[in-house]
């Protein structure tokens, strides 16, 4: 049977991947979704010079 | 740039992700458990002399080996400690004779007085069982902080010298070495993050410096991007700490240990500085006031860092481990550490990197969108 230690031991490592994971990840969200909005206003603009 | 930036921190992605595999792979299989406690009194009275005896925990039992009765044995005095909240189920322990198989709740303590109210809960011809009714202990001004974990294997201290009945206090006999339990194993991500984050709220420091200085807002930038990594990191070394404690002293948390109080504090602060920013909505005023407090709030990275180390502030029952001359490693461990920092510290530069360059794009965005709002 797995002791109250070992347990603890995979709690705390799951709170140090589930942490820095869940933040990469929303970087990368963020930047995807800003990315998107440039590329749409860029294109709304140009065709609005047009 | 751009791309070389973007290269650059997937590179450094890479490299941190390798270097944590390692280190969890290194925490587990390689680095072992440290023992706590010392293989004789007299290395801790040379390190300590001077100083007030600080005992982990209540003393809630004496052994008395008597050498009449056994004079082949070492004529000492073993202390059992565990924490007051534990008494009656030390007491229990006791009487059942199960001392060995539980797990003790324990905590350091000042002791400055002692006195008796002794009750006998069981003899052998050679130990006498003792179990006190409270704590208080004079120690001839010696002072220990050794601490002694509840999966310890030995939970013990011989610190004592029998004098005909009774018991005078010295540096005699031997200190049990004790096994840290297996969560001891946390230390090796809680410890770099708090690194981290303490490393984060250092560049904040001098972002917001270097703002107020030139006024240049790519500064800024990075002073912003760094305190919200730094409440990453912050988060992470503040929720695995109270794992470890919960195997190591019982509780999840003590509002009376000052690291833990201090370094709660901290997060708060910075959560206060985004708070802060969120609030403010015209730029120049947020760069300028989130500066100045991004400035001011650094105050609690030296107040938590210190909080387990300089004399006035030192109630805390917090390991200290680095930079300390009682804080010791085995090569493994220190190895194991020594990669996890660096790897924690790669990690760092990586997600400030990608934050920053996430903050001019937020920037570029805004932009637009004004000049499109003007335009129109």
């Amino acid at each position: 049977m797995m002791s109250d230690s070992w347990m603890a031991l995979y709690v705390a490592y799951s709170i140090v991947w589930l942490g820095l994971f869940s933040f990469l990840g929303y970087m990368y969200l963020r930047q995807r979704r800003i990315d998107k909005d440039i590329k749409m206003l860029k294109e709304e603009v140009s065709r609005h010079d047009k | 740039m751009m791309m070389n930036r973007r290269k650059l921190g997937t590179i450094l992605l890479v490299i941190s992700a390798v270097l944590i595999l390692m280190t969890a792979y290194l925490a587990i299989f390689f680095a072992p458990l440290p023992q706590t406690g010392v293989k004789s009194a007299g290395e801790v009275m040379s390190s300590v002399e001077g100083s007030k005896l600080q005992v982990a925990g209540f003393v809630s039992a004496v052994y008395h080996r008597n050498p009449n009765r056994a004079p082949d044995m070492p004529e000492h005095v073993v202390f059992s400690i565990a924490d007051f909240r534990d008494y009656m189920r030390y007491v229990q322990a006791a009487e059942a004779n199960h001392l060995n198989q539980q797990w003790w709740t324990v905590r350091p303590i000042d002791v400055d007085s002692y006195f008796g109210g002794y009750v006998v809960a069981g003899t052998s011809p050679d130990i006498g069982w003792r179990i006190t009714a409270g704590t208080n202990l004079s120690v001839n001004g010696i002072v220990t902080s050794q601490e002694i974990g509840p999966n310890s294997n030995v939970t013990g201290f011989s610190l004592a010298r029998v004098s005909g009945d009774d018991f005078a206090f010295g540096p005699v006999g031997s200190f049990g070495l004790m096994t840290a339990p297996v969560a001891q194993k946390i230390f090796y991500f809680h410890m770099p993050s708090a690194w981290a984050c303490y490393l984060s709220f250092g560049v904040t420091l001098v972002g917001s410096a270097l703002f107020l200085k030139t006024r240049n807002h790519k500064y800024d930038r990075v002073a912003y991007s760094s305190a919200e990594i730094g409440i990453v990191f912050a988060t992470i070394a503040i929720t695995t700490g109270p794992v470890w404690a919960k195997q190591e002293w019982g509780v999840y948390w003590r509002w009376d240990d000052m690291k833990l109080v201090t370094t709660f504090v901290l997060w708060l602060v910075y959560i206060g500085y985004l708070s802060l920013r969120a609030a403010i909505s015209e730029p120049s005023t947020k760069a300028r006031v989130s500066a100045v407090y991004g400035i001011l709030s650094f105050i609690t990275v030296p107040m938590s860092f210190l909080s387990s180390r300089v004399a006035p502030l030192l109630q805390s029952s917090h390991p200290q481990v680095i930079a300390t001359s009682s804080g010791s490693l085995s090569p493994q461990a220190g190895m194991t550490i020594g990669i996890a920092v660096i790897a924690f510290t790669v990690l760092f530069i990586t997600m400030l990197i990608k934050r920053v360059e996430i903050a001019e794009s937020e920037e570029e965005l805004e932009e637009l969108k004004r000049n499109i709002g003007e335009e129109e």
